[in-house]
C-alpha cells in the first residue's frame, strides 16, 4: 500500500496527464461494454424501457445456446470467413506479385487496384445484388444472351450459389487490401538472398516457397488479423443482397443481431448473442497473432 | 409532369384559400418551431410540399428532423424510446406498428375535436385506436387488390386454351384456387411469369397472415396461443408453395419486396399482381410498359370464402414530450386535412376522409380517367368491407420476424409446410411468453 502511495507521489504529475485518457477510455469503451453485458442477463427490450430492469438469470444464453437458427449462422460465418480470407489472400498475393512485377506506370496500377476499397459497402451490395438478380440481373442477362443458360439462375436464392455471390461481392471489395499490404512486404523485402539463391541454381519456384514466401507471412498474417475481425462482423453487403435470406441460408451473425436487437427490439437476448460472437472474434485474433509471432521467429526476427 | 404541376398549383391554392379560415377560430403558434420526424420517400414527399402553407398560416416553422423509410424510422424510434431522447413533437407512424411506441405516444382524443375525427371512416379509426385510445390521425390507407394485363385476358387463343384445359372459363380470378390456375397458365419463363409476391420481411408475412384469414384460420386464440399452425394455416402456405415449385413466380420471388414487384409488373413481365393502390396511376402510366393495358379486380377469396385483405394506414402521431401539443394537433390535423387528401388521392394513394373518397372519384370522372375511377371503386369495396389489421399489439413486427424465414423455408422446398409452421409457432410462442401474454 505505501509502496503504490510512493509509486503515486513520484509519477503524480504523468498520472494526472494521463487521467483524462484513462477517464474517457473507460467512458467510451467499459462503461457501454458493462451496460450491454448486464443487459445480455435482462429481458429488456427497446420498446420497454423498464424491462431494463427485469433480471432474467441465464435465460438469454441458455436460449441461444439451444437456438439452431444461431449456431447455423455461426457456422456460416466461420465457413464465410474461411472462404474470403483463404481467396482473398491467394488472390492478393497473385496480384501483389504481378503489380510488383509492373516497371512502367505500376503506381498507377496501384491506384486503381484500390479503387473497390473506396466504395461504401452498402453500394458494393446494391451493385452485385443487381448484377446477379435473377430476372433484371446483367450476369443472368449474359448467360441467357450467349447460350449458355436457358433458364434464368437464381443466384441469390440457391443454397450455394447466394453463398457464393455474397462472398464474391466481399473477396471483390476487399482484395485489394490483401495486395496493398503484401505488396508493401515485397517492397521491404531486402534482394540479397534472392540474388544469393540464384547464383546458388534455385528455381524461380524454390525462391518464392522458401524466401520470398517466408518473408511475406507476417504481412499476410497481418492482414489476415485486420481482416477476420472485419468479416466476422460483415453486415452491410449481406444485408443489402439478401438480408440474410432467403429461409436463413445466407445468415450471417450479424444480420441475425441486428434483425433481434432493432427489428424484434429484444437487445437482451441480441446482447447475449453478439457476446458469444466476440468470442469468434477473440479467437481468429488470437489464431492469427501466434501464426505471426511463428512466422517472425522463423525469420529470426527475434 | 405537366398534369402534375398543374394539379399541385391547385391543390396549394386550394390550401392557401381554406387554410385562413380554419385558422381564424383557431390559435396562431407566432415563433414556434415544431419539431417532426417523417416517412421519406417517392410515394410520401409530395404531401411535404404543402408544409409552408401551414407555416405561414400559423406563423410558425417546421424542423424536419428525420426523413427516413419506415423501417429506418421504425429502428430509429425504438432507439429514441431507449434512449429517452425524444425531443421531437410529431412523427409518421403506421397503425399496425403504432402499439410498439406506446411509451411515447400521446393519445389524440382530448387534442383533436371530435367533428373532426367524425369526417374520417370508421373503420380507419378503429384500426388507429389501440387500448380505447386514438393514437394517430390516419393519413392515407393501405390495401391490396389485383393488377392483370388485360390484353392477356382478353386474347381470344388465351381464352380457348384455357377453357379446354381448366374447363371454365379465363376471367381475372375470383378465388385464389383460380388465381394458382392462371399463374401456371401464363407462365411462360424467362419472358412472363404468372405472378410474383413479395417473399421476405413484413411482406411474406403479411400475405401469409391475410391468406390464413381467407382460408378460415386465424393467428392466435382468444388466449394468445398461436393457432396458425392449423390446417388453414398449412393450406394457405401450400398456395405459395405450389406456386413456387411449379416455377409460376420468378425463383427470386423469395428476395422481392414492394419495389421489385412493383417495377417488376410495370415491365409486363407479369401476368397478375397483387399489390397497392399506390402504384395504380403508374402501371398505367407512360412510363410503365403495360401502360393503358391494366385491369383491376377485388383480391380474391379464399376457401372460407373471405377475400383476403391485409390492411393498415400510414399515420401522423404526436409525442407524450411534446412541448405544444395543440401546434403539433394543428399540423397533423392539416397533414391530413381535405386538400392534402385530395393530393395524395390523386396518385392512387387511398384517402381516410369520406369526403376525399367522393371528391377524387368524382375529379376523375370530371378528367375521364375512368381507370382511376375503377381503382377507386374497387378499393373502395375492398376498404369498406374486406380490409382487416394484423393484431394491434406491439408484438406484430416480431411476430412477422419470427414468421418469415420459416415461410421462405416451406416456399423453397426446405422443409414440409407443417413443420415450417410448426417451428414458426414455437418462436412466436417465446415472442408471447416473453411479452408477458402467456
Amino acid at each position: 500500500m505505501t509502496r503504490l502511495r510512493r509509486y503515486a507521489r513520484d509519477h503524480a504529475v504523468p498520472l494526472a496527464l494521463l487521467s483524462p485518457a484513462v477517464l474517457v477510455i473507460l467512458l467510451v469503451v467499459l462503461l457501454p461494454l458493462l451496460f450491454s453485458f448486464y443487459t445480455s442477463f435482462s429481458n429488456y427490450r427497446l420498446i420497454r424501457p423498464d424491462s431494463l430492469w427485469d433480471w432474467v438469470g441465464f435465460r438469454n444464453y441458455l436460449r441461444v445456446l439451444g437456438d439452431g437458427d444461431f449456431w447455423s449462422a455461426f457456422g456460416r460465418t466461420v465457413l464465410f470467413l474461411t472462404v474470403a480470407l483463404n481467396l482473398e489472400m491467394l488472390l492478393g498475393l497473385g496480384l501483389a506479385l504481378m503489380v510488383n512485377r509492373i516497371t512502367w506506370g505500376q503506381r498507377t496500377m496501384r491506384t486503381i487496384m484500390m479503387f473497390p476499397m473506396m466504395f461504401s459497402p452498402i453500394l458494393v451490395g446494391f451493385q452485385f445484388k443487381y448484377l446477379f438478380n435473377d430476372t433484371i440481373g446483367l450476369v443472368n442477362n449474359a448467360l441467357q444472351s450467349l447460350g449458355l443458360a436457358s433458364e434464368p439462375i437464381p443466384f441469390l436464392v440457391d443454397r450455394w450459389l447466394a453463398f457464393a455471390a455474397i462472398a464474391f461481392a466481399e473477396i471483390w471489395m476487399s482484395t485489394s487490401i490483401f495486395a496493398i499490404l503484401i505488396l508493401a512486404g515485397l517492397f521491404a523485402m531486402p534482394k540479397d538472398p534472392i540474388e544469393a539463391a540464384r547464383v546458388d541454381g534455385c528455381s524461380n519456384w524454390q525462391v518464392f516457397r522458401h524466401i520470398t514466401l517466408p518473408f511475406l507471412m507476417p504481412f499476410i498474417y497481418i492482414a489476415m488479423t485486420i481482416r477476420s475481425l472485419d468479416v466476422a462482423r460483415a453486415y452491410d453487403i449481406v444485408d443489402v443482397m439478401t438480408g440474410g435470406g432467403p429461409a436463413g441460408r445466407t445468415e450471417l451473425l450479424w444480420t441475425l443481431i441486428a434483425r433481434t436487437a432493432y427489428d424484434d427490439a429484444r437487445m437482451g437476448r441480441a446482447n447475449a448473442m453478439a457476446y458469444f460472437s466476440i468470442l469468434l472474434s477473440i479467437f481468429f485474433t488470437w489464431f492469427f497473432f501466434r501464426k505471426l509471432m511463428a512466422a517472425r521467429r522463423h525469420l529470426g526476427a527475434f | 409532369m405537366r398534369q402534375l404541376k398543374i394539379a399541385l398549383f391547385a391543390a396549394v391554392a386550394s390550401c392557401a384559400l381554406t387554410l385562413p379560415a380554419a385558422a381564424a377560430d383557431g390559435e396562431r403558434f407566432d415563433g414556434y418551431t415544431l419539431r417532426v420526424k417523417l416517412i421519406g420517400g417517392a410515394q410520401y414527399e409530395p404531401l411535404y410540399t404543402l408544409i409552408p402553407q401551414w407555416e405561414k398560416a400559423m406563423g410558425a416553422k417546421v424542423e424536419v428532423i428525420s426523413r427516413k423509410s419506415h423501417f429506418e424510422l421504425d429502428r430509429e424510434m425504438k432507439q429514441d424510446i431507449a434512449s429517452g431522447n425524444i425531443d421531437y413533437c410529431a412523427f409518421s407512424s403506421h397503425t399496425n406498428f403504432a402499439p410498439q411506441y406506446a411509451v411515447m405516444n400521446q393519445p389524440l382524443d382530448d387534442l383533436i375535436a371530435a367533428d373532426t375525427i367524425a369526417e374520417f371512416a370508421p373503420l380507419v379509426i378503429s384500426h388507429a385506436t389501440v387500448n380505447g385510445e386514438l393514437m394517430s390521425l390516419p393519413r392515407h390507407s393501405d390495401v391490396s387488390n389485383l393488377f392483370y394485363v388485360k390484353s392477356l385476358y382478353e386474347d381470344a387463343d388465351n381464352k380457348a386454351r384455357f377453357k379446354a384445359e381448366y374447363g371454365y372459363d379465363l376471367a381475372p380470378p375470383e378465388t385464389w384456387a383460380q388465381a394458382s390456375d392462371q399463374a401456371v397458365f401464363f407462365t411462360a419463363p424467362p419472358n412472363r411469369y404468372g405472378t410474383h409476391f413479395a417473399g421476405k420481411d413484413e411482406g411474406i408475412a403479411g400475405r401469409f397472415y391475410e391468406m390464413l384469414v381467407a382460408e378460415g384460420g386465424a393467428l392466435f386464440d382468444d388466449d394468445w396461443n398461436p393457432t396458425f399452425n392449423s390446417e388453414a394455416g398449412v393450406r394457405a402456405l401450400n398456395w405459395f408453395v405450389d406456386l413456387y415449385s411449379k416455377k409460376a413466380v420468378p425463383a427470386g420471388t423469395t428476395n422481392y419486396v414492394w419495389d421489385d414487384l412493383g417495377l417488376g409488373f410495370a415491365t409486363g413481365n407479369v401476368a397478375f399482381d397483387l399489390d397497392w393502390a399506390g402504384w395504380a396511376a403508374f402501371f398505367n402510366g407512360a412510363d410503365s410498359k403495360i401502360g393503358g393495358n391494366v385491369g383491376v379486380a377485388l383480391a380474391p377469396k379464399g376457401s372460407s370464402g373471405k377475400r383476403t385483405g391485409w390492411s393498415g394506414s400510414h399515420s401522423f402521431s404526436i409525442t407524450k414530450q411534446c412541448d405544444n401539443k395543440p401546434a403539433a394537433a394543428s399540423f397533423i390535423t392539416f397533414l391530413t386535412g381535405h386538400d392534402a387528401q385530395m393530393l395524395e388521392a390523386r396518385t392512387g394513394l387511398l384517402p381516410t376522409r369520406v369526403k376525399v373518397w367522393d371528391d377524387a372519384r368524382a375529379e376523375f370522372t370530371a378528367k375521364g380517367d375512368s381507370f382511376m375511377v375503377e381503382v377507386f371503386d374497387v378499393w373502395g369495396q375492398s376498404m369498406a368491407e374486406h380490409a382487416f389489421t394484423p393484431p394491434l399489439i406491439p408484438e406484430w413486427g416480431e411476430i412477422a420476424n419470427a414468421l418469415w424465414p420459416k415461410l421462405q423455408a416451406a416456399i423453397l422446398g426446405d422443409m414440409s409446410s407443417q413443420a415450417a409452421l410448426d417451428e414458426a409457432a414455437d418462436e412466436v410462442r417465446e415472442v408471447m411468453e416473453d411479452a408477458g401474454y402467456l
